[in-house]
Protein backbone atom coordinates (compact mmCIF):
# COMPACT_ATOMS: atom_id res chain seq x y z
CA UNK A 1 0.00 0.00 0.00
CA UNK A 2 1.02 3.25 -0.66
CA UNK A 3 2.39 5.58 2.13
CA UNK A 4 1.53 8.96 2.71
CA UNK A 5 3.53 11.80 3.55
CA UNK A 6 2.17 15.24 4.28
CA UNK A 7 4.25 18.06 4.31
CA UNK A 8 3.71 21.51 6.04
CA UNK A 9 5.92 24.21 4.44
CA UNK A 10 5.76 28.24 3.91
CA UNK A 11 8.02 28.56 0.97
CA UNK A 12 6.26 27.06 -2.38
CA UNK A 13 9.99 25.74 -4.06
CA UNK A 14 10.74 23.89 -1.02
CA UNK A 15 6.93 22.34 -1.15
CA UNK A 16 7.83 21.38 -4.83
CA UNK A 17 11.25 20.05 -4.70
CA UNK A 18 10.07 18.00 -1.72
CA UNK A 19 7.39 16.89 -3.74
CA UNK A 20 8.84 15.83 -6.70
CA UNK A 21 11.33 14.03 -4.74
CA UNK A 22 8.58 12.11 -2.24
CA UNK A 23 6.94 11.54 -5.41
CA UNK A 24 9.87 9.66 -7.34
CA UNK A 25 10.25 7.01 -4.52
CA UNK A 26 6.31 5.99 -4.52
CA UNK A 27 4.66 7.84 -1.67
CA UNK A 28 1.86 9.93 -2.05
CA UNK A 29 2.21 13.57 -1.30
CA UNK A 30 -0.02 16.43 0.47
CA UNK A 31 0.87 19.81 1.70
CA UNK A 32 -0.14 22.77 3.16
CA UNK A 33 1.45 26.36 4.21
CA UNK A 34 -0.57 27.60 7.22
CA UNK A 35 0.15 26.33 10.23
CA UNK A 36 -3.14 27.32 11.30
CA UNK A 37 -5.05 24.47 9.34
CA UNK A 38 -1.89 22.36 10.00
CA UNK A 39 -4.00 19.98 12.91
CA UNK A 40 -7.45 19.99 11.19
CA UNK A 41 -5.35 18.79 7.79
CA UNK A 42 -3.46 16.20 9.54
CA UNK A 43 -6.15 14.55 11.85
CA UNK A 44 -9.00 14.65 8.25
CA UNK A 45 -6.54 12.15 6.88
CA UNK A 46 -3.84 11.00 9.12
CA UNK A 47 -0.41 10.32 7.34
CA UNK A 48 2.00 7.80 7.73
CA UNK A 49 4.89 10.63 8.37
CA UNK A 50 4.76 14.49 8.63
CA UNK A 51 7.62 17.18 7.45
CA UNK A 52 7.57 19.65 9.13
CA UNK A 53 8.69 23.13 8.97
CA UNK A 54 8.81 25.65 12.10
CA UNK A 55 8.50 28.84 11.06
CA UNK A 56 5.13 28.99 9.81
CA UNK A 57 2.26 31.85 9.19
CA UNK A 58 -0.43 32.23 11.81
CA UNK A 59 0.96 28.85 14.17
CA UNK A 60 4.66 27.83 14.63
CA UNK A 61 5.55 24.22 13.28
CA UNK A 62 6.45 23.86 17.69
CA UNK A 63 2.91 24.73 18.44
CA UNK A 64 2.05 21.97 15.87
CA UNK A 65 4.14 19.27 17.20
CA UNK A 66 2.87 20.15 20.55
CA UNK A 67 -0.75 19.70 19.85
CA UNK A 68 -0.07 16.66 17.80
CA UNK A 69 1.40 14.68 20.87
CA UNK A 70 -1.83 15.73 23.05
CA UNK A 71 -4.46 14.26 20.21
CA UNK A 72 -5.44 11.06 20.27
CA UNK A 73 -5.11 9.05 17.37
CA UNK A 74 -2.26 11.15 15.59
CA UNK A 75 -0.20 11.40 18.66
CA UNK A 76 2.51 8.89 17.62
CA UNK A 77 2.93 10.56 14.51
CA UNK A 78 6.44 10.49 13.17
CA UNK A 79 7.32 13.95 12.36
CA UNK A 80 10.84 15.03 10.79
CA UNK A 81 11.22 18.70 11.54
CA UNK A 82 12.76 20.54 8.50
CA UNK A 83 14.15 23.70 9.08
CA UNK A 84 16.38 26.85 9.12
CA UNK A 85 16.18 27.46 12.72
CA UNK A 86 19.45 24.74 13.57
CA UNK A 87 20.68 26.25 16.99
CA UNK A 88 21.22 23.57 19.94
CA UNK A 89 18.58 25.23 21.50
CA UNK A 90 16.00 25.29 18.71
CA UNK A 91 16.89 20.94 18.55
CA UNK A 92 16.55 20.94 22.26
CA UNK A 93 13.18 22.60 22.08
CA UNK A 94 11.93 20.09 19.29
CA UNK A 95 13.19 17.05 21.24
CA UNK A 96 10.97 18.12 24.53
CA UNK A 97 7.93 18.70 21.99
CA UNK A 98 8.53 15.18 21.05
CA UNK A 99 10.15 15.45 17.32
CA UNK A 100 11.50 11.95 15.51
CA UNK A 101 14.34 13.85 13.76
CA UNK A 102 15.29 16.93 13.26
CA UNK A 103 16.88 18.18 10.26
CA UNK A 104 18.05 21.64 9.41
CA UNK A 105 18.14 23.78 6.01
CA UNK A 106 20.08 23.43 3.91
CA UNK A 107 19.16 19.60 3.48
CA UNK A 108 20.81 16.98 1.40
CA UNK A 109 18.20 15.39 -1.26
CA UNK A 110 19.67 11.90 -0.71
CA UNK A 111 19.76 12.23 2.97
CA UNK A 112 16.22 13.33 3.43
CA UNK A 113 15.08 10.33 1.54
CA UNK A 114 16.98 8.08 3.45
CA UNK A 115 15.49 9.34 6.68
CA UNK A 116 12.16 9.22 5.26
CA UNK A 117 12.54 5.56 4.47
CA UNK A 118 14.49 4.79 7.51
CA UNK A 119 11.46 6.21 9.88
CA UNK A 120 9.04 4.79 7.30
CA UNK A 121 10.34 1.48 8.21
CA UNK A 122 11.13 2.19 12.18
CA UNK B 1 66.77 56.53 40.16
CA UNK B 2 65.02 59.14 37.97
CA UNK B 3 68.53 61.05 37.54
CA UNK B 4 69.91 57.69 36.88
CA UNK B 5 67.78 56.76 34.01
CA UNK B 6 68.30 60.15 32.03
CA UNK B 7 71.79 59.72 32.24
CA UNK B 8 71.58 56.60 30.98
CA UNK B 9 69.65 57.98 28.12
CA UNK B 10 71.77 60.68 27.04
CA UNK B 11 75.05 58.16 27.01
CA UNK B 12 72.53 55.88 24.90
CA UNK B 13 71.56 59.12 22.30
CA UNK B 14 75.24 60.11 21.81
CA UNK B 15 76.50 56.31 21.40
CA UNK B 16 73.69 56.16 18.73
CA UNK B 17 75.10 59.39 17.12
CA UNK B 18 78.93 57.50 17.42
CA UNK B 19 80.11 60.62 19.05
CA UNK B 20 82.21 60.71 22.08
CA UNK B 21 81.86 61.94 25.29
CA UNK B 22 84.58 65.17 24.62
CA UNK B 23 82.28 65.96 20.96
CA UNK B 24 79.04 65.99 23.01
CA UNK B 25 80.46 68.06 25.57
CA UNK B 26 81.88 70.81 23.32
CA UNK B 27 78.90 70.48 21.56
CA UNK B 28 76.54 71.73 24.35
CA UNK B 29 79.14 73.84 25.81
CA UNK B 30 80.01 71.82 28.57
CA UNK B 31 83.22 69.96 30.44
CA UNK B 32 83.66 66.60 29.65
CA UNK B 33 84.53 65.52 33.19
CA UNK B 34 80.93 67.17 33.84
CA UNK B 35 79.48 65.20 31.21
CA UNK B 36 80.84 61.94 32.44
CA UNK B 37 79.49 62.24 35.78
CA UNK B 38 76.49 63.65 34.13
CA UNK B 39 76.18 59.92 31.95
CA UNK B 40 77.24 58.10 34.76
CA UNK B 41 74.06 59.42 36.47
CA UNK B 42 75.91 61.26 39.42
CA UNK B 43 75.11 64.83 38.38
CA UNK B 44 71.31 65.58 37.60
CA UNK B 45 70.43 68.41 35.23
CA UNK B 46 67.64 70.07 33.90
CA UNK B 47 66.83 73.34 32.81
CA UNK B 48 69.55 75.07 30.20
CA UNK B 49 71.98 72.14 30.62
CA UNK B 50 69.43 69.20 29.36
CA UNK B 51 68.15 71.74 26.47
CA UNK B 52 72.15 72.03 25.54
CA UNK B 53 72.62 68.15 25.51
CA UNK B 54 69.10 67.67 23.74
CA UNK B 55 69.98 70.46 21.27
CA UNK B 56 73.18 68.74 20.51
CA UNK B 57 71.81 65.02 20.40
CA UNK B 58 69.04 66.50 17.87
CA UNK B 59 66.29 65.33 19.97
CA UNK B 60 63.65 67.04 21.83
CA UNK B 61 64.60 67.27 25.53
CA UNK B 62 61.23 65.58 26.22
CA UNK B 63 62.84 62.49 24.17
CA UNK B 64 65.25 62.42 27.65
CA UNK B 65 63.06 63.16 30.20
CA UNK B 66 59.86 61.93 29.51
CA UNK B 67 60.84 57.74 29.72
CA UNK B 68 60.66 58.94 33.69
CA UNK B 69 57.00 59.75 33.32
CA UNK B 70 55.26 57.43 35.55
CA UNK B 71 51.95 57.44 33.78
CA UNK B 72 54.23 55.90 30.49
CA UNK B 73 55.90 53.44 32.91
CA UNK B 74 52.76 52.32 33.51
CA UNK B 75 50.99 51.93 30.66
CA UNK B 76 54.00 50.12 29.03
CA UNK B 77 53.49 47.59 31.95
CA UNK B 78 49.52 47.22 31.39
CA UNK B 79 50.72 46.70 27.88
CA UNK B 80 53.09 44.31 28.87
CA UNK B 81 51.19 42.30 31.45
CA UNK B 82 48.32 41.97 28.18
CA UNK B 83 50.60 40.04 26.31
CA UNK B 84 51.72 37.71 29.35
CA UNK B 85 53.01 35.20 26.81
CA UNK B 86 55.53 37.12 25.07
CA UNK B 87 57.51 36.99 28.01
CA UNK B 88 58.61 40.60 27.76
CA UNK B 89 60.99 41.69 30.15
CA UNK B 90 59.29 43.39 32.69
CA UNK B 91 62.03 44.00 35.32
CA UNK B 92 63.52 46.36 32.52
CA UNK B 93 60.96 48.54 31.24
CA UNK B 94 62.50 51.43 32.94
CA UNK B 95 65.65 51.01 30.97
CA UNK B 96 63.29 50.52 28.14
CA UNK B 97 61.20 53.60 28.18
CA UNK B 98 64.48 55.57 29.34
CA UNK B 99 66.77 54.25 26.15
CA UNK B 100 63.75 54.71 23.44
CA UNK B 101 61.09 56.91 24.50
CA UNK B 102 59.77 56.99 21.18
CA UNK B 103 58.73 53.50 20.87
CA UNK B 104 57.81 53.37 24.96
CA UNK B 105 54.69 55.74 23.28
CA UNK B 106 54.19 53.90 20.90
CA UNK B 107 53.16 50.77 22.27
CA UNK B 108 51.48 52.92 24.98
CA UNK B 109 49.10 54.62 22.71
CA UNK B 110 48.54 51.08 20.75
CA UNK B 111 47.98 48.89 23.78
CA UNK B 112 45.10 51.85 25.07
CA UNK B 113 44.03 51.76 21.23
CA UNK B 114 43.37 47.72 21.14
CA UNK B 115 42.12 48.08 24.33
CA UNK B 116 39.30 50.70 23.75
CA UNK B 117 38.42 49.19 20.29
CA UNK B 118 38.56 45.57 21.67
CA UNK B 119 35.40 46.32 24.16
CA UNK B 120 33.56 48.16 21.46
CA UNK B 121 34.42 45.03 18.92
CA UNK B 122 32.74 43.17 22.15
CA UNK B 123 29.75 45.36 21.94
CA UNK B 124 29.30 45.62 18.51
CA UNK B 125 29.40 41.90 18.75
CA UNK B 126 26.81 41.13 20.89
CA UNK B 127 24.61 43.79 19.72
CA UNK B 128 24.92 41.74 16.74
CA UNK B 129 23.98 38.67 17.99
CA UNK B 130 20.93 40.54 19.81
CA UNK B 131 19.96 41.85 16.78
CA UNK B 132 16.43 40.39 15.33
CA UNK B 133 17.03 41.98 11.28
CA UNK B 134 19.87 39.68 11.37
CA UNK B 135 18.25 36.76 12.14
CA UNK B 136 15.27 37.11 10.28
CA UNK B 137 17.60 37.88 7.13
CA UNK B 138 19.95 34.72 7.85
CA UNK B 139 16.78 32.42 8.22
CA UNK B 140 15.62 33.88 4.66
CA UNK B 141 18.54 33.17 3.46
CA UNK B 142 18.74 29.58 4.37
CA UNK B 143 15.64 29.15 3.00
CA UNK B 144 16.57 30.55 -0.46
CA UNK B 145 19.92 28.59 -0.32
CA UNK B 146 17.52 25.22 0.62
CA UNK B 147 15.03 25.76 -2.19
CA UNK B 148 18.52 26.51 -4.96
CA UNK B 149 20.27 23.61 -3.51
CA UNK B 150 17.27 20.81 -3.27
CA UNK B 151 16.04 22.32 -7.27
CA UNK B 152 19.44 22.17 -8.53
CA UNK B 153 19.82 18.83 -7.43
CA UNK B 154 16.72 17.56 -8.75
CA UNK B 155 17.70 18.61 -12.16
CA UNK B 156 21.57 17.15 -11.78
CA UNK B 157 20.18 13.86 -10.92
CA UNK B 158 16.81 13.70 -12.95
CA UNK B 159 18.10 14.14 -16.86
CA UNK B 160 14.94 12.03 -18.31
CA UNK B 161 12.48 14.23 -16.63
CA UNK B 162 9.52 15.78 -18.66
CA UNK B 163 10.54 18.97 -20.22
CA UNK B 164 7.62 20.62 -18.92
CA UNK B 165 8.97 19.71 -15.49
CA UNK B 166 12.44 20.46 -15.95
CA UNK B 167 11.69 23.77 -17.28
CA UNK B 168 8.99 24.30 -13.77
CA UNK B 169 12.09 23.89 -11.84
CA UNK B 170 14.66 25.94 -13.54
CA UNK B 171 12.07 28.82 -13.20
CA UNK B 172 11.88 28.44 -9.97
CA UNK B 173 15.40 27.93 -9.62
CA UNK B 174 15.77 31.47 -11.52
CA UNK B 175 13.24 32.96 -9.08
CA UNK B 176 14.91 32.00 -6.14
CA UNK B 177 18.24 33.28 -7.31
CA UNK B 178 16.44 36.62 -7.79
CA UNK B 179 15.02 36.42 -4.47
CA UNK B 180 18.81 35.52 -2.99
CA UNK B 181 19.81 38.16 -4.59
CA UNK B 182 17.45 40.69 -3.05
CA UNK B 183 17.85 39.35 0.24
CA UNK B 184 21.72 40.01 -0.13
CA UNK B 185 20.82 43.75 -1.37
CA UNK B 186 18.49 44.19 1.79
CA UNK B 187 21.40 43.00 4.18
CA UNK B 188 24.23 45.42 2.42
CA UNK B 189 21.92 48.29 2.89
CA UNK B 190 20.74 47.32 6.65
CA UNK B 191 24.19 47.08 7.52
CA UNK B 192 25.63 50.25 5.56
CA UNK B 193 26.93 52.26 8.19
CA UNK B 194 25.90 55.63 8.61
CA UNK B 195 27.61 58.40 11.13
CA UNK B 196 23.46 57.94 12.99
CA UNK B 197 24.01 54.28 13.20
CA UNK B 198 27.36 54.25 14.75
CA UNK B 199 26.66 56.46 17.37
CA UNK B 200 23.24 54.21 18.31
CA UNK B 201 25.27 51.30 17.94
CA UNK B 202 27.68 52.24 21.07
CA UNK B 203 25.27 53.89 22.63
CA UNK B 204 24.73 51.57 25.86
CA UNK B 205 25.22 52.81 29.19
CA UNK B 206 28.41 51.56 31.16
CA UNK B 207 26.10 49.88 34.03
CA UNK B 208 24.47 48.17 30.66
CA UNK B 209 27.89 47.19 29.35
CA UNK B 210 28.88 46.10 33.04
CA UNK B 211 25.90 44.01 33.11
CA UNK B 212 25.90 42.22 29.66
CA UNK B 213 29.53 41.58 30.38
CA UNK B 214 28.78 39.77 33.83
CA UNK B 215 25.75 38.07 32.22
CA UNK B 216 23.28 39.90 34.52
CA UNK B 217 24.47 38.77 37.42
CA UNK B 218 27.20 41.17 39.54
CA UNK B 219 28.81 38.08 41.52
CA UNK B 220 31.17 40.29 43.84
CA UNK B 221 28.71 42.14 44.44
CA UNK B 222 26.33 40.01 45.83
CA UNK B 223 28.26 38.11 47.90
CA UNK B 224 30.26 41.21 49.28
CA UNK B 225 33.27 41.02 47.70
CA UNK B 226 33.65 44.40 46.31
CA UNK B 227 31.52 47.61 47.44
CA UNK B 228 29.80 49.50 45.04
CA UNK B 229 32.54 52.40 45.17
CA UNK B 230 35.58 48.90 44.66
CA UNK B 231 33.10 48.34 41.18
CA UNK B 232 32.62 52.17 40.17
CA UNK B 233 36.84 52.43 40.52
CA UNK B 234 37.75 49.63 38.31
CA UNK B 235 34.78 50.81 35.40
CA UNK B 236 37.09 54.21 34.78
CA UNK B 237 34.16 56.37 33.72
CA UNK B 238 33.45 59.57 32.64
CA UNK B 239 32.39 62.30 35.47
CA UNK B 240 29.15 62.16 33.10
CA UNK B 241 28.67 58.60 33.65
CA UNK B 242 29.52 57.91 37.19
CA UNK B 243 26.12 59.46 38.79
CA UNK B 244 24.16 57.15 36.88
CA UNK B 245 26.21 54.28 36.97
CA UNK B 246 26.62 54.65 40.83
CA UNK B 247 22.74 54.58 41.25
CA UNK B 248 21.99 51.79 39.29
CA UNK B 249 24.38 49.63 40.86
CA UNK B 250 23.27 51.25 44.56
CA UNK B 251 19.51 49.57 42.42
CA UNK B 252 21.28 46.64 42.59
CA UNK B 253 22.98 46.03 45.93
CA UNK B 254 19.49 46.91 47.20
CA UNK B 255 17.73 44.00 45.13
CA UNK B 256 20.46 41.57 46.51
CA UNK B 257 20.03 42.71 49.95
CA UNK B 258 16.33 42.31 49.93
CA UNK B 259 16.60 38.98 48.33
CA UNK B 260 19.68 37.21 48.83
CA UNK B 261 21.02 35.00 45.95
CA UNK B 262 21.14 31.98 47.83
CA UNK B 263 18.09 31.04 50.09
CA UNK B 264 16.19 32.61 46.93
CA UNK B 265 17.40 30.23 44.40
CA UNK B 266 16.55 27.43 46.94
CA UNK B 267 12.98 28.97 47.28
CA UNK B 268 12.75 29.31 43.45
CA UNK B 269 13.33 25.27 42.93
CA UNK B 270 10.52 24.46 45.31
CA UNK B 271 7.56 26.35 43.38
CA UNK B 272 9.43 26.14 39.66
CA UNK B 273 10.59 29.55 39.49
CA UNK B 274 6.53 30.84 39.23
CA UNK B 275 7.12 34.74 39.56
CA UNK B 276 3.34 34.67 41.68
CA UNK B 277 4.39 31.82 43.37
CA UNK B 278 7.72 33.69 44.94
CA UNK B 279 6.06 36.90 45.64
CA UNK B 280 3.75 35.04 48.26
CA UNK B 281 6.48 32.93 49.83
CA UNK B 282 8.30 36.17 50.44
CA UNK B 283 5.67 38.31 50.86
CA UNK B 284 6.67 40.82 48.51
CA UNK B 285 5.94 42.62 45.36
CA UNK B 286 6.04 41.00 42.12
CA UNK B 287 8.03 43.82 40.52
CA UNK B 288 10.98 42.81 42.75
CA UNK B 289 10.48 38.90 42.23
CA UNK B 290 10.53 39.70 38.60
CA UNK B 291 13.90 41.96 38.53
CA UNK B 292 15.52 39.23 40.89
CA UNK B 293 14.80 36.47 38.51
CA UNK B 294 16.02 38.25 35.86
CA UNK B 295 19.44 38.60 37.79
CA UNK B 296 20.13 34.92 38.01
CA UNK B 297 23.58 33.56 38.02
CA UNK B 298 23.83 31.80 34.71
CA UNK B 299 23.75 27.36 35.42
CA UNK B 300 22.04 24.65 33.72
CA UNK B 301 19.64 24.11 36.30
CA UNK B 302 18.36 27.92 36.26
CA UNK B 303 15.72 29.47 33.64
CA UNK B 304 17.35 32.28 31.76
CA UNK B 305 14.84 35.27 32.30
CA UNK B 306 14.75 38.34 29.92
CA UNK B 307 12.73 41.53 31.88
CA UNK B 308 11.51 44.89 30.04
CA UNK B 309 10.60 47.41 32.17
CA UNK B 310 8.40 50.62 30.41
CA UNK B 311 6.31 53.62 31.06
CA UNK B 312 3.20 53.98 29.68
CA UNK B 313 4.28 55.95 26.65
CA UNK B 314 6.23 52.87 25.78
CA UNK B 315 9.34 54.22 26.28
CA UNK B 316 12.10 51.29 27.51
CA UNK B 317 13.02 52.37 31.37
CA UNK B 318 15.10 48.81 31.74
CA UNK B 319 15.85 46.05 29.86
CA UNK B 320 17.24 42.32 29.64
CA UNK B 321 17.54 40.86 26.49
CA UNK B 322 17.91 37.17 24.96
CA UNK B 323 19.57 35.81 22.46
CA UNK B 324 16.57 34.77 20.91
CA UNK B 325 14.33 37.77 22.33
CA UNK B 326 15.84 41.38 21.47
CA UNK B 327 14.06 44.24 23.03
CA UNK B 328 14.31 48.21 20.92
CA UNK B 329 15.34 50.83 23.28
CA UNK B 330 13.36 53.37 21.97
CA UNK B 331 9.95 52.32 21.46
CA UNK B 332 9.01 50.06 18.01
CA UNK B 333 8.23 47.14 19.84
CA UNK B 334 5.20 44.74 19.11
CA UNK B 335 2.37 46.80 20.49
CA UNK B 336 0.76 43.16 21.05
CA UNK B 337 2.93 42.65 24.14
CA UNK B 338 1.01 41.89 26.99
CA UNK B 339 3.89 44.70 28.98
CA UNK B 340 1.62 47.14 27.15
CA UNK B 341 -1.98 45.54 27.64
CA UNK B 342 -1.10 45.43 31.72
CA UNK B 343 -0.92 49.30 32.06
CA UNK B 344 -4.44 49.84 30.95
CA UNK B 345 -5.26 46.81 34.19
CA UNK B 346 -2.86 47.79 37.32
CA UNK B 347 -1.66 45.32 39.58
CA UNK B 348 -3.54 42.68 37.83
CA UNK B 349 -0.45 39.95 36.40
CA UNK B 350 -1.07 38.82 33.10
CA UNK B 351 0.40 35.34 31.99
CA UNK B 352 0.81 34.93 28.54
CA UNK B 353 2.34 31.99 25.52
CA UNK B 354 4.39 34.28 23.10
CA UNK B 355 4.61 32.51 19.79
CA UNK B 356 7.35 34.56 17.47
CA UNK B 357 7.12 34.27 13.70
CA UNK B 358 10.29 32.21 14.02
CA UNK B 359 8.71 29.65 16.06
CA UNK B 360 10.59 30.92 19.45
CA UNK B 361 8.09 30.62 22.19
CA UNK B 362 8.45 32.34 25.52
CA UNK B 363 6.24 32.40 29.04
CA UNK B 364 5.53 35.98 30.06
CA UNK B 365 4.64 37.85 32.90
CA UNK B 366 3.66 41.03 32.46
CA UNK B 367 2.50 43.20 35.48
CA UNK B 368 1.72 47.27 35.26
CA UNK B 369 2.07 49.20 39.07
CA UNK B 370 1.60 52.82 39.91
CA UNK B 371 4.74 54.59 40.66
CA UNK B 372 3.42 57.24 43.45
CA UNK B 373 -0.03 56.97 45.35
CA UNK B 374 -2.69 58.80 43.99
CA UNK B 375 -3.59 62.53 43.99
CA UNK B 376 -6.55 64.28 43.04
CA UNK B 377 -6.48 65.67 40.42
CA UNK B 378 -2.94 64.49 38.95
CA UNK B 379 -2.74 61.83 36.50
CA UNK B 380 -1.51 58.34 37.52
CA UNK B 381 1.65 57.86 36.46
CA UNK B 382 1.91 53.92 35.65
CA UNK B 383 5.03 51.54 34.37
CA UNK B 384 5.12 48.18 33.58
CA UNK B 385 7.31 45.02 33.67
CA UNK B 386 7.19 42.21 31.61
CA UNK B 387 9.35 38.85 32.71
CA UNK B 388 9.66 36.65 30.05
CA UNK B 389 11.90 33.17 29.53
CA UNK B 390 11.72 30.63 26.85
CA UNK B 391 13.05 27.79 29.51
CA UNK B 392 9.50 27.47 30.04
CA UNK B 393 9.43 23.79 30.60
CA UNK B 394 11.32 24.30 33.69
CA UNK B 395 8.40 26.43 34.99
CA UNK B 396 5.19 24.98 36.89
CA UNK B 397 3.54 22.85 33.63
CA UNK B 398 0.00 24.94 34.74
CA UNK B 399 2.19 27.92 33.84
CA UNK B 400 2.44 27.28 30.07
CA UNK B 401 -0.01 24.71 29.53
CA UNK B 402 -3.57 26.93 30.61
CA UNK B 403 -1.91 30.38 29.50
CA UNK B 404 -3.35 32.11 26.79
CA UNK B 405 -1.38 31.70 23.78
CA UNK B 406 -0.77 35.08 21.59
CA UNK B 407 0.33 35.36 18.23
CA UNK B 408 3.22 38.06 18.40
CA UNK B 409 6.67 39.30 16.68
CA UNK B 410 9.46 41.69 18.03
CA UNK B 411 9.19 44.30 15.44
CA UNK B 412 7.34 44.84 12.58
CA UNK B 413 10.33 45.60 10.28
CA UNK B 414 11.73 41.95 11.12
CA UNK B 415 8.03 40.13 11.56
CA UNK B 416 6.63 37.94 8.56
CA UNK B 417 3.20 38.47 9.82
CA UNK B 418 2.26 40.18 6.86
CA UNK B 419 -1.61 40.65 7.87
CA UNK B 420 -1.41 41.56 10.95
CA UNK B 421 -3.62 44.29 12.33
CA UNK B 422 -1.07 46.16 14.52
CA UNK B 423 1.47 46.56 11.90
CA UNK B 424 2.26 49.75 11.59
CA UNK B 425 5.67 49.39 9.42
CA UNK B 426 6.77 47.71 6.44
CA UNK B 427 8.40 44.39 6.79
CA UNK B 428 12.29 45.30 5.42
CA UNK B 429 12.82 41.62 4.21
CA UNK B 430 10.46 42.31 1.24
CA UNK B 431 11.80 38.86 -0.37
CA UNK B 432 9.49 37.05 1.88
Amino acid sequence: MQKRISIIEDEPFIIEALSFLLEREGFAVSSISDGADALAFITTTPPDLLILDIMLPNVSGMKILEDIRKTSGIEKLPVLMLTAKGQKKDRLAAEQAGVSLFMTKPFSNTELIANVHEMLQG
Amino acid sequence: MAGALLGTRIRENRKALQLSQKDLAQAAGLSASYLNLIEHNKRGIAGKTLNAIARALQIDPTDLTEGMNQALLDRVRTAAMRNNQLRTERDRIEEFAARFPGFARLIARQSDQIEVRDEQFAILSDQLKHDPYFAEAMHLLLSNITTIRATSDILATNSDMPPAMSQKFIANLAAEAAKLSKTAEDIFDHFEPTAEEHVSSLDMSAFEVLLEQNRYYLETLENGDQSVDDILNNLKLSDDDIDATRASLHSYAEMAQHLPIEPFIATAKKVNFDAIALAETFSTDLMAICFRLAHLPTKPDLPTFGLIQSDASGAVLYRKQLNSFSLPRYGGACPLWPVYRSLSQPLQPIRAMLDMPMGDRFHTISFAYPTQAARIGMPAVTEAIMLFTPDYAMLPRVAHDQTPQLDVGLQCTVCSRMDCSARREAYLLTNK
